[in-house]
């Protein structure tokens, strides 16, 4: 008993001891006239490649770069504590104009910097009248996503009732209906299990549908209206594509690999696992899609067979629509640091972006499609639905659907109940209708609310 | 009275340190989270004073929080009642002469070993396949599959916590005690009212408190089983303030005045419930 | 023992054996999953690992290296070792000190220190990294003092709740003697504590060991502990989870706190066995 007193002493003793050096050893990293740079980064799959990229630039030019990485969903709060601290990050991310609003006391404004003027299209920077407070760094596409394989083996079916011939060929809402009715017809030919992958509705893994999908109907909406989503959330909506939103979604539940009582258990994990082991032949998801289920065992989908659909809705004029692109990745330069640290934080990002060996870190391993003027056409990165994003961007004839109808979406709250109408909606406890008035009606009050 | 005096002057040495940790970890960000239930902000350094309105909106903005409450409630209860029961007689199981009560012990408390999202989404893999098997549905179907399956994986959780502390309490019952009870051959429930739990009421009233203090906070469980489906009925206190945080904009003032709110409801029933188990103590 | 008893003794094995089987389901499931690929895990997660599924230690050593598992280990180790330690010796003294010191004070204390343990964490989440960061505790070092002050609320609720218990005559006795309260805390009273004490530790040491937010929001990621490491190399930003890699660390990440519980339990029953309590 003596023993375990004195040990603990001696413990608390040497506690004591080093919280003082601790002590002694904190808050050294500030002062010198150069500039501090301090990167809180939102994308955790890519954290050790910032480790070598930090490496790197140090290599280069001697400056030290501090980079913490918030674990995924942490980053608000991780932000929010921070952004308080002595030593705030210089550098962190905002996911469009809702953000901005959100940090708009912390946001720098970056029209003059380097990296926004080589912004390839300057009007995806999150911008007002006043100035830029946003640079977006990477794009990314979304949209239905095919595994060819499967859709050449329908296409070569003696008894198909379509006419066309292959899956690019598909330009209109009905002709992916009688598509993929057919195939559901026919699953057991095909092997699968349904045409769709589960339409995950559990409640946290239901923003490809409360979101992405989301994107279409109000796209269609507020370019007839002449919404101008500069100004942020418009006040009222009509829902006025939502029938045709609806008629995807019942697609979507109809064919699909899960009965629709029970897709409140699914996760996008899940709905992605069920399109790489070949029980699905579509799945709706973005080009961050593909790396998670690549290399894993029990892929049986090839990389050359992964293309991408637009999210046909049955909007008119549909025939031009290209698949969703845009960004939620936004630079913002904290405007509450020093000058120092804020032009530091500027040149390691433009460094990044417009070096080579900056931009080699971004094709090969962070793998982004980068929206910057410096790179190349061919440099791109080798990520197979990377590249199906970068074909669909420069198809002609052929119009993305941008994301920012979606960021300005009133709240994450009212992206929540939207997707819990789904849900309500996929089990048969909530009709169509009701569910387009709650939408309207919840838009309303939380657009209100945002001010 | 004679010890009271004479370690009284000894304050610095035995209190003051904890004294003072306790204050930096815990009084003075309790008191500017007072202060910010007032304001409106967006981090703790750049607040303003808005007076009690943030507490007027978080009550009459939508229901959603009366019915967290409402629901956070009705868990406590059942909770409460089913852990404490179940523990003490397991506790009572493995304070017997059976074989592997060590084993038993280190299986029973092994779930409170494990923290984190991974257990929430295996009890939801588990409680999925159950529904699905049954009923072709799934926990998001029914509130009361949510409400029912959190009881289920608290008091898996809790349950083994519980339980070490009333094998600690039911272990200084000394022999003679429960022998003499033996010789009176008094039966087993009188036994258990008039002698067993009379001696150990102190441990039952520390294990109500910790059960409905941790029911009352209930936060990852809900995240991970539920996430407040379907449309919300399932959403506890604790997952309604840290919505109201996050997912609502410029809310952060409110969302800190529900938690006011919270800690004072938590407070007074917790204060009561002191009071009244306290008693039985001294009765005891 | 009466036949009567026997059989009492028998039945409660069975009820136990049962019970105990279910309570292992759960688990079961993420040591076999552990082993098994993330499509599999996804597809099938009640499927025993097959001949394709099974992945070996795959799970385990990309998980380890990915995570920097075991320079996670080491700061988990530190900081609960020392949190704990620091919270056992520190709350004891003060909840003798509060539950025999007869003062309005000490009422006022006993009061506050459970009035923490019903705080909601996340209502002081923020204020108390800005705290941390202003008095420079905001390190592996400094983060042990705020968890003594933040564990305290329940430890000191435990301590007070048995050492009320305690016939004071011990300590009378011992003063009479002419010992001062420090000999007379360390030699009449913590010994008297200490299965008490041992459940605190491991009470407090488990809480310590999978805490996640306290640590990411005072440290932040530059020295990660355990559940930070996880959460952070195991997701993605769209919410990707490697549901392998996360059971993988979660079995090798529960090793070292069973071992400390079983350890912890030997001490209760002991401390028992030796007659150290008398009711």
């Amino acid at each position: 008993m003596r023993n375990m007193t004195k040990l603990a002493g001696v413990a608390i003793t040497a506690a004591l001891a080093l919280t003082a050096a601790g002590c002694g050893a904190g808050g050294s990293n500030s002062g010198d006239g150069a500039g501090s740079v301090y990167f809180l980064n939102f994308k955790p799959e890519v954290a050790d490649v910032y480790s070598r990229i930090v490496e790197a630039y140090k290599a280069e030019t001697g400056v030290e770069v501090r980079v913490v990485t918030a674990a995924s969903g942490t980053y608000e709060q991780t932000l929010t504590s921070e952004v308080a601290k002595s030593n705030p990050p210089t550098i962190f991310q905002i996911n469009g104009p809702v953000g901005y609003a959100n940090w708009r006391d912390y946001t720098a404004d970056l029209s003059g910097s380097d990296l926004y003027n080589h912004l390839t299209d300057k009007s995806l920077a999150v911008s007002t009248d006043d100035g830029v407070w946003g640079v977006p760094y990477v794009v990314e596409g979304y949209g239905i996503i095919y595994n060819d394989a499967i859709m050449k083996a329908y296409f070569a079916l003696a008894d198909k009732k379509v006419s066309i011939s292959s899956t690019e060929q598909i330009t209109s809402f009905d002709l992916l209906r009688q598509v993929v009715e057919d195939m559901t017809a026919h699953k057991a030919d095909l092997g699968i299990q349904g045409v769709f992958s589960s339409t995950s509705l559990q409640p946290g893994e239901d923003w490809r549908w409360q979101t992405h999908l989301a994107d279409v109907p109000f796209y269609y909406e507020f370019e007839d209206d002449d919404v101008d989503l500069t100004q942020g959330t418009p006040a009222e909506v009509r829902f006025s594509y939502g029938d045709q939103m609806g008629q995807l979604f019942d697609l979507y539940i109809n064919n699909s690999t899960t009965d629709k009582g029970q897709l409140g258990s699914k996760t996008v994990d899940e709905s992605m696992s069920e399109f790489a082991t070949g029980q699905s032949a579509m799945v709706q998801n973005g080009n961050w899609g593909w790396a998670g289920v690549s290399g894993s065992a029990g892929n049986v989908v090839k990389a050359e067979d992964v293309h991408f659909l637009p999210l046909y809705i049955g909007a008119p004029g549909e025939s031009a629509q290209g698949i969703n692109i845009g960004t939620e990745n936004y630079f913002a330069i904290n405007s509450q640091v020093s000058e120092a640290d804020q032009k530091a934080s500027l040149d390691f990002l433009y460094w990044l972006f417009s070096s080579e060996t900056g931009k080699a870190f971004v094709t090969n391993d962070l793998g982004f499609i980068a929206p910057f003027d410096t790179f190349a056409a061919g440099e791109g990165p080798s990520d197979p639905l990377a590249q199906e994003v970068i074909k669909w961007m420069g198809e002609d004839g052929v119009n993305s659907v941008p994301w920012s109808p979606f960021q300005v979406f009133p709240s994450q709250d009212w992206k929540n109940g939207f997707g819990a109408d789904l849900l309500s909606y996929a089990q048969g406890k909530m009709d169509w209708d009701a569910l387009e008035a709650d939408v309207i009606a919840t838009w309303k009050t939380q657009a209100a609310a945002a001010g | 009275m004679r010890v009271s005096t004479y370690i009284k002057k000894w304050f610095p040495v035995f209190a003051l340190p904890t004294f003072l940790a306790f204050t930096l970890a815990f009084i003075v960000p309790f008191g500017m989270g007072i202060y910010l239930s007032f304001t409106s902000f967006r981090t703790v350094t750049d607040a303003r004073w808005v007076g009690v309105s943030n507490y007027v909106t978080a009550f009459t903005e939508n229901s959603d929080f009366l019915h967290a409450l409402w629901f956070t409630v009705q868990f406590t209860v059942v909770s409460v009642v089913l852990v404490n029961v179940c523990a003490f007689a397991l506790a009572l199981l493995l304070t017997r002469a059976i074989k592997g009560t060590n084993i038993f012990r280190a299986i029973f408390f092994v779930p409170n070993l494990i923290g984190g999202i991974v257990l929430g989404y295996v009890w939801r893999l588990l409680i999925n396949a159950i529904l699905g098997k049954l009923f072709a549905q799934d926990i998001t179907y029914s509130a009361a599959y949510g409400f029912w399956g959190l009881v289920v994986v608290v008091n898996w959780q809790m349950i083994g916590y519980m339980m070490i502390i009333y094998i600690a309490a039911l272990q200084n019952v000394p022999g003679e005690v429960m022998e003499a009870a033996d010789i009176d051959a008094a039966g087993f429930w009188a036994k258990l009212f008039h002698v067993t739990i009379p001696m150990v009421v102190s441990s039952i009233t520390i294990c109500t408190f910790l059960t409905l203090s941790n029911c009352l906070k209930l936060f990852d469980q809900n995240l991970a089983l539920t996430n407040g489906a379907p449309q919300n009925e399932t959403e506890g206190l604790a997952l309604n303030i840290f919505r109201t945080f996050y997912n609502v904009r410029n809310h952060q003032g409110v969302g800190q005045a529900k938690a006011v709110v919270f800690f004072v409801f938590v407070a007074v029933i917790a204060y009561l419930q002191l009071r009244l188990t306290r008693s039985k103590e001294v009765e005891g | 023992m009466n036949t009567r008893q026997k059989t009492f003794n028998v039945i409660g094995f069975i009820a136990l054996l049962l019970a105990a089987i279910l309570w292992l389901v759960p688990l079961l499931l993420v040591v076999m999953n552990s082993f098994k690929g993330n499509l599999f895990i996804s597809q099938s997660p009640f499927a025993l690992p097959d001949s394709d599924s099974f992945m070996a230690a795959d799970n385990y050593t990309s998980g380890v290296s990915r995570t920097g598992f075991f320079a996670a280990a080491g700061w988990s180790l530190f900081i609960t070792t020392c949190s704990v330690a620091l919270i056992v010796l520190l709350t004891s003294m003060a909840a003798w000190y509060i539950a025999r010191v007869k003062a309005w004070y000490t009422s006022v204390l006993y009061y506050l220190f459970v009035f923490s343990m019903i705080v909601p964490f996340q209502m002081v989440m923020f204020t108390m990294s800005k705290v941390a960061n202003t008095t420079h505790l905001d390190n592996p070092f400094g983060i042990i003092i705020l968890y003594a002050g933040f564990g305290a609320g329940l430890s000191i609720f435990i301590f007070v709740g048995f050492i009320r218990s305690i016939p004071i005559d011990i300590e009378e006795a011992a003063m009479i003697d002419g010992a001062n309260p420090w000999k007379v805390f360390f030699t009449v009273i913590f010994p008297i504590l200490r299965p008490t004490a041992v459940t605190i530790a491991i009470l407090n040491a488990m809480w310590i060991w999978n805490d996640y937010l306290l640590p990411v929001l005072v440290i932040g990621s530059e020295y990660k502990t355990i559940p930070i490491a996880v959460q952070q190399y195991m997701t993605g930003s769209y919410g990707q989870k490697d549901m392998g890699g996360f059971m993988a660390m979660l079995v090798l990440a529960i090793v070292p706190i069973v071992v400390f519980y079983l350890s912890g339990q030997k001490h209760i029953i002991k401390g028992v066995a030796a007659g150290a309590v008398k009711g």
